[in-house]
């Protein structure tokens, strides 16, 4: 059967539209970049090579890059250590109650996630406005008058604000992902260790977690990726401020070619972009698979 | 049995009622949390304006004012937003999932040399940003005369549902035994009818899924729209909340109506597809 499932016209017509399309649409378009990256140009007339001088600065006199990879750092954090537990505690009690219920509130749970970023967005925005925002309508109605901020623009709350958005926005699929994940776990082991009496919390810490270890890493991975793309909320939201407080690179970069007019200089911001998101998607899965080992 | 054994206020059932009850208690915050926003938003589309701005924490449309959806329509272009997205999406939706299928194909049941290459290759564009090819894109585009069209828009977004779309059909793929190919070979099949109709049938499940989920992802894509397309007439359907922002920046109803409007199309499908959504959407983490 060599014929068949080694057949070379076949597998060339199969592979290089694919290929094609992706190399047209992306690594084209990064070869571009990291030319560009080694120039001055503004996006527009002439322009004159510089080397190397843009990463540079970056890496050197650019403190809004670090502290969009700093944000980028927070939110992950918040994102591994607050939303997934949460997340997961709700998969787990979703796990216990009937099979239409459960059904009925996942489906709730998971709408937030199917709608485009510029609604989700424009509602928080909204939300958070603080003279009409029901946000602090409540507040001023508790009483917490003096809490009642403006929340997208002041310093203290800008940067927890927008990750909140981030946060909502993504919890269903924690959920989502954890659910499924409970759902493969085999019931005998469950029973089995309910039998042999234990406790829910030990039946969680000792048979389940472990049994969804790669589940779990699968999600910390997705995590870490996604909280270093982050870009269209905080570009409809706050659009890195105030004070390239909330800044994170991709909105960064994209302000700085079409705003500030230093196309060279975003071009270069953006090849450390994929250098930053490779190396930690890579990083992060070989911690996890070693770990895997272990376990 | 007395009265008091019946109604015992501590026994292990009540208990249990109450737990259970504490329990739903608690889901239903968490759902009321998850929709709540779209609800107030609702709301207040179908009140005046200045409504949003009364005391109180939340009005109810004793009269409603549909007539704010008029206007959303109209001013918003919705109608020709919609178009526009729907060209775009539709187009790039039936290219991606055919040649995803090819390549998974390709990379789970061929046997050639190159193919663990070819696989991460696809791979790779799970992990680049697209907001790396913003910049560049915007200059080599333009070489072909592609900003500024809709095919400048449809080529990045089958570039970029293809490697997510590949792994889910590679998943459907590999647990295909392979005599379904050889039995076909042996009464003459040749490999576009193999594929057609004999492999896909048999991947329908992983085909709606992947249909359904790039529907969505692109059908809900702002930034390389709002990068390359400049004309008006060209965007796509999440321009008409941007642009009650500058045009109607004081009339919140009629932009709460927008955001609706465009809310509704997502929700719809989502209504009728959840089932698929939620089976792919779980493809990647949980079999990767």
């Amino acid at each position: 059967m060599n014929r068949l499932f080694g057949n070379r016209t076949a597998i060339a017509f199969l592979v290089l539209p694919g290929v094609a399309i992706m190399v047209f649409a992306l690594i084209v378009p990064i070869g571009f970049s990291f030319y560009f990256s080694l120039t001055d140009w503004a996006g527009f007339g002439a322009f004159n090579p510089v080397g190397a001088a843009n990463y540079k600065e970056i890496l050197t006199a650019d403190p809004v890059f670090w502290r969009s990879l700093v944000n980028a750092l927070i939110l992950m954090a918040v994102t591994i250590f607050i939303q997934n537990p949460v997340a997961f505690a709700l998969a787990a009690l979703l796990a216990h109650i009937s099979q239409k219920a459960s059904q009925i509130f996942r489906s709730i749970f998971f709408v937030p996630a199917v709608l485009s970023v510029v609604v989700i967005t424009k509602l928080w925005v909204n939300i958070f406005n603080p003279t009409y925002g029901i946000l602090n309508k409540l507040l001023r109605l508790a009483g917490l008058k003096s809490l009642a901020v403006s929340w997208l623009s002041n310093p203290h709350t800008a940067l927890g604000s927008v990750i909140w958005i981030i946060i909502w926005q993504g919890f269903g699929w924690a959920l989502l992902f954890y659910y499924t994940g409970l759902m493969t776990v085999p019931k005998e082991i469950e029973e089995a260790a309910v039998v042999d009496g234990a406790s829910w919390p030990q039946t969680y810490t000792r048979i389940i977690l472990p049994y969804m270890f790669p589940v779990i890493s699968s999600v910390i991975v997705i995590d870490v990726i996604s909280s270093l793309k982050q870009m269209e909320m905080i570009y409809l939201s706050t659009d890195g401020g105030p004070g390239q407080l909330t800044q994170f690179i991709a909105v960064y970069l994209y302000q700085k070619a079409f705003v500030a007019s230093q196309y060279g200089y975003g071009n270069a911001l953006s090849i450390l972009f994929v250098v930053v998101a490779v190396g930690i998607t890579v990083l992060v899965q070989r911690l996890f698979r070693s770990e895997g080992e272990i376990q | 049995m007395n009265a008091l054994t019946k109604t015992p206020l501590f026994d292990r059932s009540a208990g249990k009622r109450f737990g259970k009850f504490a329990l739903y208690a608690f889901l239903v915050v968490f759902a009321i949390l998850q929709v709540f926003p779209l609800l107030w938003v609702f709301d207040y589309s179908i009140q005046k304006t200045g409504d949003l701005f009364g005391p109180e924490l939340i009005k109810l449309p004793l009269v409603p004012v549909w007539h704010n959806y008029a206007r959303a329509w109209v001013d918003g272009k919705i109608l020709r937003y919609f178009i526009n997205s729907s060209i775009v999406v539709v187009s790039s939706v039936l290219i991606s999932t055919v040649v995803s299928f090819c390549l998974a194909y390709a990379t789970t049941r061929m046997v050639w040399k190159l193919r663990t290459l070819a696989a991460g290759f696809i791979g790779l564009g799970m992990v680049i940003p697209i907001h790396t090819t913003l910049l560049p894109n915007f200059i080599w585009f333009n070489v072909f005369g592609l900003i500024n069209t809709h095919v400048g828009l449809i080529i990045p977004y089958i570039a970029f549902t293809l490697s997510f779309n590949t792994l889910l059909f590679a998943g459907q793929l590999k647990t295909l035994p392979r005599s379904m190919e050889e039995s076909a070979f042996l009464d003459g099949a040749r490999y576009p009818k193999i594929l057609a109709s004999v492999i896909a049938p048999m991947a329908a499940p992983a085909i709606v899924t992947v249909l359904v989920m790039t529907f969505l992802t692109n059908w809900n894509e702002f930034i390389m729209a709002n990068t390359y397309l400049s004309t008006d007439d060209l965007r796509t359907l999440p321009f008409s909340i941007i642009r009650f922002q500058g045009q109607y920046s004081s009339d919140y109803a009629v932009q709460f109506a927008c955001m609706t409007l465009v809310a509704l199309p997502p929700l719809v499908l989502y209504f009728f597809f959840s089932r698929w959504i939620m089976s792919g959407a779980t493809a990647g983490a949980v079999k990767g």
